[in-house]
């Protein structure tokens, strides 16, 4: 508060136009810095007054720690889950993490797979896409199918990928892959088909090959549509991450969510979903970035 | 403009690089042996470095004497130039869908489960090996109602059992048993064990048919316990936990067979005579404390390989024990039909007991 009283200009002083925009810029960054601060604040005040509530209702044992445990203990199966610990106090015998993975290398393994089966959604989702709306005749005879693979829950065949491809992390992968590539694909499709037909003909007159027109128009107006179906598809494989780890899924944070709820340790269970909200805000987070590097020209062109 | 083009082609080599890259490296192994097992880097028995065997184990969470040889790397020291896998999986239906879709060798299933897989309509080739444990007051009825003390006042109440489970088989018989038809007289629901405490307190149900850590959460909350897998198995229906493996991996690696046999005997020998090691062992696999383990191993009774192949288990009645399960299985609508009994006698294979034992 009293750095923007300095900043501000003197009364009367003289009126230089540029010294005047600059001025203005920097009280609007200013503005905009005040305004995000005072974002974070709300939002900092707002998980406070939560986590307030939630230690409040579990001390007073408003609810049995079974269903909703407190989070000095969600806490505490988190560092576990983290470090090599005994069984139990007083005894020797230790053991790493849980089920003998640290809860951060659980996080990776399902990356591992995530990272896999989106990464070749990212290859093969845009070439679909480009074909189906390039020729007509390939999109009639795929869009029913690709329709009816997207309205399919994983859950429902997973169990055929385990027949097909073993309880190993192929089926996995494949669950992802299968889950993350039609969003790729259908965003592609509408990118492709939203390009704007004077563009084209206005590079044609330029002098622009078929080829050209590919390369220099239609790929470039549809790259931020491709970005904004990864970012559908990459939250739909976390969606789907407990599904595909539900058999044989150690190491992998769903799997660990699911056991640890069926063995009923409620904390660890919390502790897992916290960790998997954050990784994939994170992982939203790094895509945008990418897309503001890749495609600075979204929304502008 | 021009940079359009590079840049897809850019985002196209990002997105082969990371597919190959996270492919290749496998930063986070599965199956990782741990490295603190506790004490047992030697064989109990006399190694055989000969087994070459290539096997994939699947394992459940359950106390018996698999965990210990899981744990203290028993098949691994006593067969050297073996290549073994764990596989953990959550129940013998998972286990027996592993079976067939071979990706399983051996592994631990219940014995509805097993009857199952022998029957129509998976008819799967495999066959019940050993008995790690017979279920006794680990499987319980638990009450919720004090006044109930007996089976037959639970006529019009709602109990809840995890389908096709052990549990469900010893629910049903002991019903039957008690004059009641468990179709009619009671309400059955299918509730896997970790949906149970919050139905239990919600008031929708007013049993359970369960194991632990379910059956102990429940009898803290109210509960009491009416009869149990024990009681079902004085009055002739036993239930157990088996070890099971496929024909052809059976035929195919003798030699595995009966030091795997070997080893789970000197397993079921620690957990009947050194308890104090046996519990920090399975408690280390399956994350619980040694004592609560100690607590569950009363709910179970472990044979040695000897008792295993006598013709109260293995050596006959076990045969005889999977048809009746079958006639129950068939009547639930669990399968499609009864094999003849030559098909049962047949899907168990007591040599390698019978080679422990000696």
């Amino acid at each position: 508060m009293t750095e923007s009283t300095t900043t501000s200009p003197p009364a009367g002083a003289a009126p230089d136009p540029e010294l005047g925009a600059r001025e203005a810029q920097r009280r609007d960054t200013q503005e905009r810095r005040r305004q995000l601060l005072r974002r974070m604040l709300v939002r900092i005040i707002a998980l406070v007054v939560f986590l307030g509530v939630w230690w409040l209702v579990t001390s007073l044992q408003l609810i049995k720690p079974l269903y909703l445990p407190s989070p000095a203990s969600v806490w505490h199966a988190f560092v576990l889950s983290n470090t090599d610990h005994p069984i139990a106090p007083g005894v020797d015998r230790m053991v790493k993490g849980e089920q003998n993975y640290y809860l951060w290398e659980h996080l990776i393994a399902s990356l591992q797979r995530i990272g896999v089966g989106v990464g070749w959604a990212i290859i093969f989702g845009p070439i679909l896409g480009f074909a189906m709306a390039s020729f007509k005749p390939i999109a009639t005879i795929i869009e029913p199918y690709l329709n009816f693979l997207r309205a399919l829950p994983p859950l429902g065949y997973i169990g055929i990928l385990i027949v097909w491809f073993g309880i190993g992390d192929t089926s996995k992968m494949w669950l992802l892959f299968l889950a993350a590539f039609p969003p790729i694909t259908i965003a592609t499709i509408n990118g492709v088909r939203g390009v704007r037909e004077e563009r084209i003909n206005g590079a044609l007159s330029l002098g622009a090959s078929r080829f050209q027109t590919i390369t220099h128009v239609v790929l470039p107006s549809t790259l931020p549509e491709v970005i904004s179906g990864i970012r559908i598809a990459v939250g739909f494989a976390w969606t789907t991450v407990v599904a595909a780890e539900l058999n044989n899924g150690i190491p992998g944070i769903g799997g660990l969510a699911y056991l640890s709820g069926t063995e009923l340790k409620t904390p660890l269970t919390i502790a897992c979903i916290i960790v998997i909200g954050i990784a994939a805000i994170l992982l939203d987070l790094a895509i945008k970035g990418v897309e503001k590097v890749l495609v600075p020209w979204r929304g502008k062109a | 403009m021009i940079n359009a083009h590079r840049l897809t082609v850019r985002v196209l080599a990002a997105a082969v690089a990371v597919v190959g890259a996270t492919a290749l490296s496998g930063c986070v192994e599965s199956n990782r042996p741990a490295e603190d097992a506790a004490g047992g880097s030697e064989c109990p028995f006399e190694a055989d470095p000969s087994v070459t065997s290539t096997v994939r184990i699947a394992y459940q969470n359950i106390p018996n004497g698999d965990l210990v040889v899981k744990d203290q790397k028993m098949l691994e020291t006593c067969m050297p130039n073996a290549k073994i896998t764990w596989n953990k999986f959550d129940s013998g239906g998972d286990v027996i869908q592993a079976f067939g879709s071979n990706s399983a060798d051996i592994g631990l299933i219940g014995s509805s489960p097993a009857t199952k897989a022998l029957s129509a309509p998976l008819n799967i080739p495999m066959k019940v090996i050993w008995v790690h444990d017979v279920i006794g007051k680990a499987e319980s009825l638990a009450v919720k109602d004090e006044a109930v003390t007996d089976i037959k006042q639970l006529k019009g109440k709602t109990i809840a059992v995890a389908f096709s489970s052990t549990a469900h088989y010893s629910l049903l018989q002991a019903l039957q048993d008690a004059g009641m038809n468990p179709a009619a007289d009671v309400k059955i629901v299918n509730l896997s064990p970790d949906k149970m405490p919050s139905a239990w307190e919600g008031g929708q149900i007013d049993a359970a048919w369960v194991w632990d850590p379910t059956l102990s959460e429940l009898l803290g909350s109210g509960g009491h316990i009416l009869v149990s897998s024990e009681d079902t198995a004085k009055a002739g229906k036993p239930t157990y936990d088996l070890g099971a493996a496929t024909t052809s991996f059976i035929d195919a690696n003798p030699a595995f067979m009966t030091a795997w046999a070997k080893a789970q005997n000197a397993a079921v020998q620690e957990i009947n005579d050194k308890p104090d090691d046996a519990s920090v062992s399975i408690g280390a696999v399956m994350g619980i404390s040694p004592d609560d383990v100690k607590k569950q191993f009363a709910g179970y009774e472990y044979l040695p390989a000897k008792d295993q192949a006598s013709a109260d288990y293995l050596g006959g009645k076990m045969a005889t024990d999977l048809e009746a399960t079958a006639g129950f299985l068939l009547e639930q609508g669990g399968i499609t039909a009864v094999s003849p009994p030559a098909v049962y006698a047949g899907g168990v294979d007591a040599k390698p007991a019978e080679a422990a034992a000696q």
